[in-house]
Formats: C-alpha cells, sequence, structure tokens
C-alpha cells in the first residue's frame, strides 16, 4: 500500500517518471564507453564493469536512468535482475570481434525472450567502427539475425564511441520509438 | 503495432493506478516499489525494506533489487542500501559481484562521506570477490585529501587483516598504516595505532609494535589533546605499554598526561591514573603533588553511575597494593551510602579498611563507628562484610598503629562479645572474627581474659552445634575456639560434630584432628582413638588423613606427648599479622598493566583467563609409570575430541558475550570501541553481521 500512495504522490506532485534503458552487450564492446560518452561526452579509461554502471541524464526533455551491466560470461546470468521495467535495451557488440559474434547473437535472443522486455525496444550498436576490419551494420545484423525479430521495434546503427559517431544518432531513434509507443 | 502497444501499455498503467489486493504478498510489493520508475517510490521501498530487516525479518530475497538502487545521488538511501549490503551480503556471495563496480566508484566519489562508506563496508564483507578488488579503492582512501576518510581507511586495515591477513600483506598496506602514524590529523594516528594494535594481536608476529610506538612517544604526545576521547583512550593505553628509554621520557609522558586526569570521561581517567602509575617508578624524584593529582581523579571516580564505580573501585583495590600512599585523605569518599548497590559496597568495605590511616586513631574510631551501623543493615552479605571489616580494623589497628595500650583491640573485643550474643544468624562470620583476633594475639595476651572468658561462656552455651554453622569456616573455627579456649566437657561438646563426622567440611575435619590432638589430655583416650579412626578412614581430604597418621604415630612412641605439646605450642605457631589480603608480586605487576581492563575487574591478569598450554610441565614431577598412563588416557581423549572441543567452544563463545558487555563499560564512546568488539566476535558468525550493521550505523 505504501508504495502505492507514494507512486500516487508522485504522479500528482508531476514527479518525473524515468525511463530505464539497459545498455548490454559482451565485455569489452565498448558500454561503459558508451554510457559515459552519453553522460559527460567524453571518453573515459574504462576497466571491465564487475557489475554495474547506471547514471541518470536528461535527454530531449527526458529523464533517462541508463545501466550498463558487465558483460562478463560470470555476470551475464544476472543481467535479467534488472529486465522489470525497462524501455529500450541498447546492445553493443564489437564489430571487430568475430569470433564472439555467435555468442553475442545467443545472448541477444535469450534476452530478447524474457517475458520483462516484451515491449522493450532494442537498439543495436555496430560498434568499434573506426577500427580496420570492423564489420559493416548490415554485417553485424546478419551474424546477430536480426531479420528474425519480430513483434518488436529495432534498429542497429554504425558507431564508434571512441570517435563520438553514431552515438546520438542512435539515441535520437530509440527515443522516438520509446515516445510513440509507450507515452 | 505502434498502437497496440500503447492500449497494452494504457491497459497496464489503469490497472495499476487501482488499489490493487496482491496476493503475492509484501515481498512481491517491496519488489515492485524497488524497481519502479519514480524514485521516491523506489526510496521508500528501501525504507521499508530496512525497517524490516532491522526488526529481524527476512528480507535477503530481494537483495538484487536492493542493490540496484545503491548507485544514487541520494546519500541517504545510498548509506540504508549499503546497510542492507553488509548484512546480507555474506549469505548471498554469488550477487555480490554487482556490487563491487559501485563499491570501486563509490570510493572515488566527491564525497567524503561516501568514499568512507565504501571503503568501511567493502573492508568488511567476507568475500572473495569483493576483497579481490579492494586494492585500488583502498589505497587511494589511504592517502585521500579528506581525514576523515583516510581515519576511516587505516581502520579498514585492521578490519581486512582479519578477513584476510595474506591479502594484507600482499599489498603491503600495513606498511602504509606504519606511515599513518605520522599522519597530520590526530584521529588519523590514533586510529593507525588502533589497527596496528588490533593486528598485533590477531597475529603477534605480523608488525614490531612495540619499536613502533617507541618511534612515535613524542608524536602521540602531541596529538594527545586533540584527540576524541577514544582515541586518547588508545594512545594513552600504548603510552602504558611503552617501556621508555630514560627516566626524562617517563617524565615527558607523566607531564603531558597529567592534564587528562581531569577529563570528564572516566576511561579517560582510568587509563590515565594508570599511564601515570606505570611511569612513576622510572623517575628519579617523584613530587608529592603528582599523588595528590592522582587521588583527585581517582576521587572523581566516586561521581559517576554507579557501575563506573565499581569499576573504579576495583581498580583502585589493585592500585592501593601497589601505591598505599594515594588516597590518603579521602577515607569518607569511600564511605558506604544507604542506596548503593551491594557490590559497589562490599568494594567501599574493602577499600576503607586499607586506606584507613592506623597512626590516627580518630580516624580509625570513625570508620569503627561507621562499621557497626553497617552492621545492622538488614543485607545478610553486607552485614558480613562488615562485621568481617570490623575485625580486620581492630587487627590493623593494634598492629602497626599508635594504640600503645591496644584499647582499640579490647574495644572491638568487647563489641564482638555483644554482637554475638545479639547476632545469631551471623555465628559464622562472628567465629570466624573472633578467632582472627585471638589467634592474632596469641602471642601477645593484649586481650583481656574477661573478654575471652565471656565469650568462652557465650559459645559454650550453644546448642545444635551441628546444624546452627552454615559454613566449613564457621564449625571449623568454633571448634578450635571450643579447643584453646575452653576445657570442660570438650567431649559433649563435639559429640554432636563427631557424630555427622562424614558430613563435615575439610576444615572442620581438620580442626576437629588439632583440636583434640591437641587436648589429647583433656578427653578421654577412647575418644581421641575415635577421632583418629574417623579421620584415617572416613576422610576424602588426603592431608587430613596424612595428618591423622602422623599425630597418631607421635602419640604411640615413648615422648609423644612432648612432640604434640611442641607441635602445638603458640610461639610455634606463625603469628597472623595482617587479616587483609594482597595479591602476589607478579599478579600485581600484571593487574597494574592491565588496569582499566576486564582483568582489573576480575582480579585476574588475562594470561591466567585463557587456557594455558603449559599443563605439559606438570608431567615433570610424575614418574614413568604414570607418565604411561596419562599417555593412555590423552590417547583415549583424543578420541573424543570432537565433542570435548565443541564444547569448549560453546562455553567460549559464551563467556565473549559477558567479556563484550562488560567492555562496554571501558570502551565509552567511539566507532573503533566497536571495532575492537567485533574483533572479538569474530569467531562468533552470528554476531558479525549485526556488528557490521552497527558500525554502518555508525556512520550515518
Ligand atoms: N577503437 C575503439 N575502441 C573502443 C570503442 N568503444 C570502446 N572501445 C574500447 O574498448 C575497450 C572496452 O570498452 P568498455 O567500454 O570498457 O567495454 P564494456 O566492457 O562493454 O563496458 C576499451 O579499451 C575502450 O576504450 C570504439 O568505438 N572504438
Ligand atoms: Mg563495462
Amino acid at each position: 500500500m505504501g508504495n502505492f500512495f507514494s507512486s500516487m504522490f508522485d504522479r500528482l506532485l508531476g514527479a518525473e517518471k524515468e525511463l530505464r534503458i539497459l545498455i548490454l552487450g559482451l565485455d569489452g564492446a565498448g558500454k561503459t564507453t558508451i554510457l559515459y560518452r552519453l553522460q559527460i561526452g567524453e571518453v573515459i579509461t574504462t576497466k571491465p564493469t564487475i557489475g554495474f554502471n547506471v547514471e541518470t541524464l536528461n535527454y530531449k526533455n527526458l529523464k533517462l536512468n541508463v545501466w550498463d551491466l558487465g558483460g562478463q560470461t560470470s555476470i551475464r546470468p544476472y543481467w535479467r535482475c534488472y529486465y522489470a521495467n525497462t524501455a529500450a535495451v541498447i546492445f553493443v557488440v564489437d564489430s571487430t570481434d568475430k569470433d564472439r559474434m555467435n555468442i553475442a547473437s545467443k545472448e541477444l535472443h535469450l534476452m530478447l525472450q524474457e517475458e520483462e522486455l516484451q515491449d522493450s525496444a532494442l537498439l543495436v550498436f555496430a560498434n568499434k567502427q573506426d577500427q580496420p576490419g570492423a564489420l559493416s551494420a548490415s554485417e553485424v545484423s546478419k551474424e546477430l539475425n536480426l531479420a528474425e525479430l519480430k513483434d518488436r521495434s529495432w534498429s542497429i546503427v554504425a558507431s564508434s564511441a571512441i570517435k563520438g559517431e553514431g552515438i546520438t544518432e542512435g539515441l535520437d531513434w530509440l527515443i522516438d520509438v520509446i515516445k510513440e509507443e509507450q507515452m | 503495432m505502434g498502437v497496440d502497444k500503447k492500449i497494452k501499455k494504457f491497459l497496464r498503467d489503469a490497472i495499476r493506478v487501482a488499489p490493487k489486493i496482491s496476493n503475492k504478498g509484501e515481498l512481491f510489493e517491496l519488489r515492485n516499489g524497488l524497481v519502479s520508475q519514480y524514485p521516491q517510490t523506489r526510496k521508500d521501498a528501501i525504507r521499508k525494506i530496512i525497517q524490516q530487516m532491522t526488526s529481524g525479518k527476512d528480507v535477503s530475497s530481494l537483495f538484487p533489487d536492493v542493490l540496484k538502487n545503491i548507485a544514487t545521488q541520494d546519500i541517504e538511501q545510498k548509506k540504508l542500501v549499503y546497510l542492507y549490503v553488509a548484512n546480507y551480503a555474506e549469505t548471498h556471495p554469488e550477487l555480490c559481484i554487482l556490487v563491487v563496480n559501485t563499491f570501486v566508484s563509490d570510493a572515488a566519489d566527491p564525497n567524503p562521506l561516501i568514499r568512507s562508506m565504501a571503503i568501511r563496508t567493502m573492508s568488511m564483507i567476507r568475500v572473495d570477490k569483493i576483497l579481490e578488488y579492494i586494492e585500488i579503492p583502498l589505497r587511494k582512501t589511504l592517502v585521500d585529501d579528506n581525514p576523515y576518510v583516510r581515519r576511516t581507511a587505516v581502520l579498514c586495515v585492521a578490519k581486512l587483516f582479519q578477513l584476510n591477513p595474506d591479502l594484507c600483506r600482499e599489498l603491503g598496506v600495513l606498511n602504509d598504516l606504519q606511515d599513518a602514524l605520522s599522519d597530520d590529523n590526530p584521529m588519523v594516528v590514533a586510529n593507525a595505532l588502533a589497527a596496528l594494535h588490533e593486528i598485533n594481536e590477531l597475529d603477534p608476529g605480523s608488525i614490531d609494535i612495540k619499536k613502533l610506538v617507541s618511534q612515535n612517544v613524542k608524536r602521540f604526545l602531541n596529538v594527545l589533546n586533540e584527540c576524541t576521547e577514544w582515541a586518547r583512550i588508545t594512545i594513552l593505553e600504548s603510552l602504558s605499554e611503552h617501556k621508555p628509554i630514560d627516566p626524562m621520557e617517563s617524565q615527558e609522558i607523566i607531564d603531558r598526561v597529567v592534564p587528562h586526569l581531569q577529563h570528564v570521561n572516566p576511561s579517560v581517567v582510568l587509563i590515565s591514573v594508570k599511564c601515570i602509575l606505570i611511569h612513576l617508578p622510572n623517575l628519579n624524584t617523584v613530587h608529592d603533588s603528582i599523588y595528590n593529582k592522582l587521588s583527585t581523579a581517582l576521587v572523581s571516580l566516586m561521581s559517576t553511575p554507579v557501575e563506573i564505580q565499581y569499576v573504579a573501585l576495583r581498580n583502585i583495590r589493585i592500585i592501593l597494593d601497589a601505591f598505599p600512599n594515594l588516597l590518603r585523605k579521602e577515607l569518607r569518599i569511600f564511605y558506604v551510602k544507604f542506596n548503593d548497590p551491594l557490590y559497589v559496597k562490599i568494594e567501599k568495605l574493602d577499600i576503607l579498611l586499607r586506606l584507613v590511616p592506623v597512626d590516627n586513631l580518630k580516624h580509625c574510631q570513625m570508620l569503627f563507628n561507621e562499621l557497626k551501623e553497617y552492621a545492622k543493615d538488614f543485607d545478610h552479605e553486607f552485614v558480613t562484610k562488615a562485621i568481617q571489616s570490623i575485625s580486620q580494623l581492630a587487627i590493623k589497628v593494634s598492629n602497626g598503629g599508635e594504640d600503645t595500650n591496644n584499647k582499640f583491640l579490647n574495644m572491638v573485643m568487647e563489641e564482638f562479645v555483644s554482637i554475638v550474643q545479639e547476632r545469631e544468624e551471623f555465628r559464622d562470620i562472628l567465629m570466624r572474627c573472633v578467632c582472627d583476633m585471638l589467634r592474632y594475639d596469641s602471642d601477645n595476651n593484649l586481650i583481656k581474659e574477661t573478654s575471652k572468658n565471656e565469650l568462652g561462656a557465650i559459645i559454650s552455651s550453644w546448642q545444635d552445634i551441628d546444624t546452627i554453622f552454615t559454613s566449613d569456616l564457621g564449625s571449623c573455627n568454633y571448634i578450635w575456639f571450643i579447643t584453646n579456649y575452653t576445657n570442660e566437657n570438650l567431649e559433649t561438646k563435639l559429640e554432636p560434630l563427631v557424630e555427622v563426622f562424614d558430613e563435615l567440611g575439610s576444615l572442620t575435619q581438620m580442626s576437629l584432628l588439632m583440636g583434640v590432638v591437641k587436648c589429647h589430655n583433656a578427653v578421654s583416650s577412647a575418644f581421641l582413638q575415635k577421632i583418629l579412626e574417623l579421620c584415617t578412614t572416613d576422610v576424602h581430604d588426603l592431608d587430613v588423613r596424612d595428618m591423622a597418621m602422623m599425630y597418631w604415630r607421635c602419640l604411640s612412641i615413648d615422648n609423644g606427648d612432648q612432640i604434640i605439646n611442641q607441635l602445638f605450642d603458640k610461639h610455634e605457631i606463625p603469628k597472623l599479622h595482617s587479616t587483609l589480603d594482597h595479591f602476589s608480586k607478579e599478579t600485581l605487576q600484571s593487574l597494574l598493566q592491565e588496569l582499566s581492563t576486564l582483568s582489573s575487574v576480575y582480579f585476574k591478569p588475562i594470561s591466567q583467563m585463557q587456557r594455558r598450554p603449559n599443563e605439559v610441565h606438570i608431567i615433570k614431577d610424575k614418574d614413568i609409570d604414570e607418565l604411561k598412563g596419562m599417555a593412555t588416557n590423552e590417547i583415549l581423549k583424543n578420541m573424543n575430541d570432537d565433542v570435548l572441543l565443541d564444547m569448549g567452544d560453546s562455553s567460549a563463545t559464551r563467556s565473549t558475550g559477558v567479556l563484550d558487555e562488560l567492555n562496554d563499560l571501558f570502551d565509552i564512546t567511539g566507532d573503533m570501541g566497536k571495532v575492537n568488539i567485533s574483533q572479538k566476535t569474530n569467531n562468533n558468525n552470528n554476531n558479525t553481521s549485526n556488528s557490521h550493521a552497527t558500525d554502518l550505523l555508525d556512520l550515518m
């Protein structure tokens, strides 16, 4: 009951609702770099994320709660703890990491099967485009079998977190979809 | 498709707005609150969860969802989540992996409170996954700009050492700790010192604490004034353990510590007293003024709550044994107040007797009057102690005082003659006191014959002597009195006791044996024979039996009579000088060193409290056959060791509980007090999580 009332108050007082966005992907894909690129507009030096980072950012009059979850094999099982009330998932792929494309694909589809994520939009970043030998967005899309996705708004954007390319474009698309579908 | 989804969403929200009675119960609702899109709702849920946690409910299943809320700008919420994590981390070690990143980044947060909270929590969670990542945050916080963070970090080193000493060594943070002793901030210095002490206790070989202290005496003295109470206690304790290089250093320590005798916190006062007392003997010259100051400080402890008074009194008792000059003029402060609890009263009596100046008859007389009043109290134990004190006072005055014509001794004896008549319920202690005084007087005959005769008449008239005494000491003294101061009808008087011989305590048995042998000419040979037989067959105490054998042999040889008389010649018996007990020199030395600790309350040095491994030495005196037997027993015992060890553990835990409780008396305030305590409960896993919780609460 307490929860119910406090959420009532939140609404009555016009407290801003936060949109929860998850950044997922294998370790080393560039999730943390993307999060802080969004948050402070700079490239930070990252260490493997043991656990998660979460930042709140205001974007186009929306309050976004962006979660960057660690991508190590040992942490992936806990991703699901974070699915509740998620508006969108940003899945980051290291486009140079061809060996693990199939693992990335498997994790992606596994995740999308979750009940709690049925309504979430999906944005895939084919990251590290600045690197020689990086697969293009459409190649990554193929590797990930994105075409198979049904009943979901999704998009794949070529990006370089280091250079700051593609990130805002991707996010703009995502916000538009969320606005249209969920608000 | 978009429209579809919007409708679905709308419906779901609408349902949520309606107050729905959840059938999945409270936990389900709390979980919903935790993942809400509204910050206030999440915070409310967390509050509620912490409430449930502190009231003892198990809300650990919400761990992952609570954890999500740890990353927040809201400090209050962060504290609550930290509290939760600290409490449940050990039950969810696998989930702790999710929190590492937050700990590490919080340890670099711009807010020093958050930095401290992060490192503090990290260092006390007994989960490898977390300790694995502690290096960077720990190093960072150890050299933090903010002294509050640094002082937390140094304590964390000690906690970490407790959890994983190898890791501590590997990281080399013990060196950082030693460096912290030269920090600018007094609290950091004190905490570093405390941490080093704790580490030294956990593993005595790991650091050379003595050397570290002696290198830093000047620093400690300098920061002493700026420290919190707790930090002062830590530093003063270290200074007390420090062996000074020369009298100068002791003098310096004393000079700097003296002002702290006036502190409001009794713990600080007591530890300052200790520090000064320990360094006092090193001085070449001691001014009287220092004794006055120490006395004043001890007197100030008598205006504290009774529990602390009790601790103070126990400590004073030890101090007086070593420094009888102290408190000379402060007799009155120890007079018993009617509303003192019994345990305080008893201690006060003890102190009064030690303090009373025998060279001032007026004071002795005053104390005597006071004690007579106490003896009219209704509490049996207190009256017993008061009566005993009266006889002790008489002996003390007569033995060392100016009362050359022994008026005092006789006055007290006369008093006893009347008490013995009036207070029959105190026969046991009265017999003991009267006999003590007579034994003290045996050589000098200072006590008037009339008193002895009166006593003899009263005591001889007592009936039912096999039931009127409640203690071994009472009846044993009765026999001593009867056999020494009355001669008629000995057999009739003793017969009731002889009849219940095997129920008598060994002191009484011994007394009976010696009394009858001494008076062997005044009793029939049949009676003597009977006593000797009883004492050689029906006794449990081997001393009684051996003694009886010896007497029997003496009596059966030609000049036996002569030998016996010689044995009982009162000039041969060592004279009783005082009935006040004193600590042995070694015990006193350890107790002084342990003043204001628990051992001072128990009058038992720490070394005697623990099970000592030197039982082996006893074996040296035994012969080979016995050794063989012992070896067999040992092997048999080892087979049952599991069970024995278990029992040992549980009782050890129980006693630590009591120790901790009492320890609170000493560690009056401060967050480090908790560290000490949690260190003590470290084998007691049930307690650790609780103490983590209190640790964290402290921060808030
Ligand atoms: N060249 C290149 N390197 C990147 C890019 N994004 C991330 N990185 C690097 O990839 C490494 C892993 O990045 P990180 O954000 O920690 O990955 P995470 O494990 O997904 O969080 C870091 O060394 C980043 O600097 C990118 O777009 N281009
Ligand atoms: Mg990362």
